[in-house]
């Protein structure tokens, strides 16, 4: 996989979530309005989701794509599915109550494993001998990357916890 | 050599000077700090329900001229308002409060050690009732808590006499009563209040006869507290007219849509380019720059919108009577995270109060008015804040309805005042009715009747017993000072049943 296919995937996926948060945020918010309701509850939800969606894809596209194309792709790849969700987290946040260091904690440590993960993905690319080995192992590594997100959230609900 | 003693001499000369600056620097100091005196004490001699609301009588004073601040807090809600004390003068202020376990008091002034006062208020799970009379007889009514009250423990906010569900007034207190405690007596009976007014003469019954709300239905003359007590409980026996619910009045009007379009609008438009941006120029840096523009470009959108309120008010009276009651909800969009001072309207900014009471809320309250002339609050993107206000306006509205042989009813205007176009609600059926002026007549036909498209048309035949009739108007606000522009209000006039 070369760089310029891998992050242009990266970025439709990552706007393609972005789009379905918007749709439901817009929605959600509009019924509260409609009914006088508070549409902080809904806006938090967004932002927790955001954070939890992009954390379950970060882990396994910059490993698997650093570890075919190098580091650069990796993190290319990785910073392109987290960024386009931001316009949508920026008006989520605006209509939350959530403090606004949680959101700029989270939002940095996705951009962290963006950067980071990717020299997981080359350590492997490195450390594996067989090279037809290294695209299943590398996947493999970020699903379990991905699980350890998923239940590292599950016991820990960092990092909106309102 | 000899220039030595000359100096000793300058140095003390120098430091009793400075002893001297000293003295007349702490002197000065002493004659800055004024010293302040505060006390606090609640309406009702301290009891209230919860959820209502109550008042502080607050009394100032100073050594000094000297232009203090006074902080009320009760529970989410607090007010400030500021004082000018002149020496050897008492003010007095008179602070509505919604209902807390203890209200917080503090007065600053400048160079001076804030003075706080804590006021404990006592929330009755029962009604309460209210008994100023100058005997001390007691009163015993079934399920209330009787208070036994002063001429000083009634309140002068009308909003603070939600705190008691009835109320018996002699003549004596009500002879002790300043200005503003009539008003608020007034205001109470104004509100469908239930009171008793003990061996009061022809002249105060007669001004007080007009006052009273729901065709004065509530308010009571008796020579005697038993008699007081037994009108009571008689009146017991018909409901209060349950005010609307702000949750209804908002209702009535839908919220403006406009920040949530622009959000949309601008969420679409970033997508739009963020996806050309990606088929053009599939690089990382313009994926970061669309972001960073969408977001740059949505704030400023936000900031630069001008978010209106929105005031809605709901009134409803009896045919013939001088007053009609009102409910009103203001509500203040919110566009991005804030806190905002926005001003209330003075011919409601008496009775202001949050509709809910989660809310945190701050009143800057006008000492000469006593209403509250600003609210202050936090707010976010979507949020709708709803300050809510109640009270009474004079209202002339005589209508006269005959039930014809045919189904169709004859209509008139039997008052002194034309009416605009409405809607009369009779049978369950909302029928256009014309404007009339003094004396004229019109028939509706029973044909002509149709469903209740509209919410407030839907409201007033939810409010109207379905043998009863009953008018609708909309309400001209444009005589409100201070009212949004985006304001409606309706009001609703029914006509009491042949006997």
């Amino acid at each position: 996989m070369s760089a310029s296919p891998a992050r242009r995937f990266a970025a439709l996926s990552g706007l393609a979530v972005a789009a379905a948060l918007a749709v439901w945020w817009l929605g959600s918010t509009r019924l509260a309005i409609d009914r006088g309701a508070d549409a902080g509850r809904t806006s938090e939800d967004v932002l927790q989701v955001a954070w939890l969606v992009r954390a379950l894809v970060v882990p396994t596209l910059a490993v698997r794509v650093a570890a075919l194309a190098g580091w650069r792709a990796g993190a290319g790849a990785a910073l392109a599915m987290v960024v386009p969700a931001w316009p949508v987290l920026v008006l989520a946040w605006a209509a939350s109550a959530a403090p606004l260091w949680q959101v700029v904690l989270a939002e940095g440590l996705l951009v962290g494993a963006a950067l980071v993960l990717p020299m997981v993905g080359r350590g492997l690319r490195r450390a594996l001998p067989r090279g037809d080995a290294v695209e299943p192992v590398a996947t493999a590594v970020g699903i379990v990357l991905a699980a350890a997100a998923w239940i590292a959230h599950d016991r820990w609900t960092f990092p909106y916890t309102f | 050599m000899s220039s030595l003693p000359a100096l000793s001499i300058s140095d003390a000369v120098a430091r009793r000077l400075l002893l001297l600056g000293v003295a007349l620097c702490c002197l000065s100091q002493a004659n800055a700090a004024p010293r302040v005196e505060l006390t606090a004490a609640p309406a009702w001699k301290g009891w209230t329900r919860p959820g209502r609301t109550t008042e502080i009588d607050v009394r100032l004073s100073a050594d000094s001229a000297v232009r203090a601040s006074l902080d009320v807090v009760a529970a989410r809600q607090s007010t400030d308002s500021t004082v000018e004390l002149q020496p050897g003068r008492v003010a007095r202020l008179q602070i509505a409060v919604g209902s807390a376990a203890s209200v917080d008091v503090e007065a600053r002034a400048p160079s001076a050690p804030p003075v706080r006062r804590g006021v404990s208020l006592a929330l009755s799970e029962s009604p309460l009732l209210g008994v100023a009379v100058a005997s001390d007889e007691r009163v015993a009514l079934d399920g209330f808590h009787a208070l036994a009250l002063a001429a000083d423990d009634l309140p002068r906010n009308g909003s603070a006499y939600a705190s008691v569900d009835a109320l018996i007034v002699d003549a004596p207190t009500l002879a002790a009563l300043d200005h503003r405690q009539l008003a608020a007596l007034v205001t109470y009976a104004a509100d469908c209040g239930r009171l008793v007014l003990m061996n009061i003469d022809q002249r105060v019954r007669r001004l007080l006869d007009d006052a009273g709300g729901c065709g004065g239905r509530f308010m009571m003359q008796a020579k005697s507290l038993a008699e007081a007590t037994s009108m009571l409980t008689a009146s017991l026996a018909t409901s209060l007219p349950a005010a609307l619910s702000p949750s209804s009045i908002g209702e009535l009007a839908r919220p403006s849509p406009a920040a949530w379009n622009a959000v949309a609008v601008s969420l679409a438009v970033y997508f739009a380019a963020a996806v050309l941006a990606l088929v053009f120029i599939p690089s990382l840096p313009a994926i970061v720059l669309t972001s960073a523009l969408a977001i740059v470009g949505t704030l400023a959108l936000l900031q630069g919108m001008y978010p209106r309120s929105q005031l809605i008010v709901w009134s409803e009276g009896e045919s013939g009577t001088q007053l009609a009651r009102y409910q009103a909800v203001q509500r203040f969009p919110g566009l991005v995270r804030e806190r905002v001072r926005v001003p209330l309207p003075p011919q409601l900014g008496a009775a202001a109060q949050s509709c809910e009471p989660g809310q945190t809320m701050h009143y800057e309250v006008d000492v000469t008015s006593g209403r509250a002339t600003f609210a202050e609050f936090e707010t976010r993107l979507f949020r709708q804040v709803t300050l809510c206000y109640s009270g009474s306006f004079p209202m002339q509205r005589t209508i006269a309805v005959d039930a014809r042989a045919d189904g169709s009813r004859s209509v008139r205007n039997a008052g002194t005042r034309a009416w605009p176009r409405g809607a009369l609600l009779a049978g369950g059926v909302a029928r256009d009715l014309p404007a009339l002026g003094p004396g004229a007549a019109t028939v509706i036909d029973a044909r002509s009747g149709g469903s209740a498209g509209d919410s407030a048309l839907r409201t007033a035949q939810t409010r109207t017993r379905s043998d009863s009739t009953a008018a609708l108007w909309s309400l001209d606000l444009a005589g409100v000072a201070g009212a949004p522009i985006d304001s409606t209000g309706w009001l609703l006039v029914s006509v009491a049943p042949p006997r």
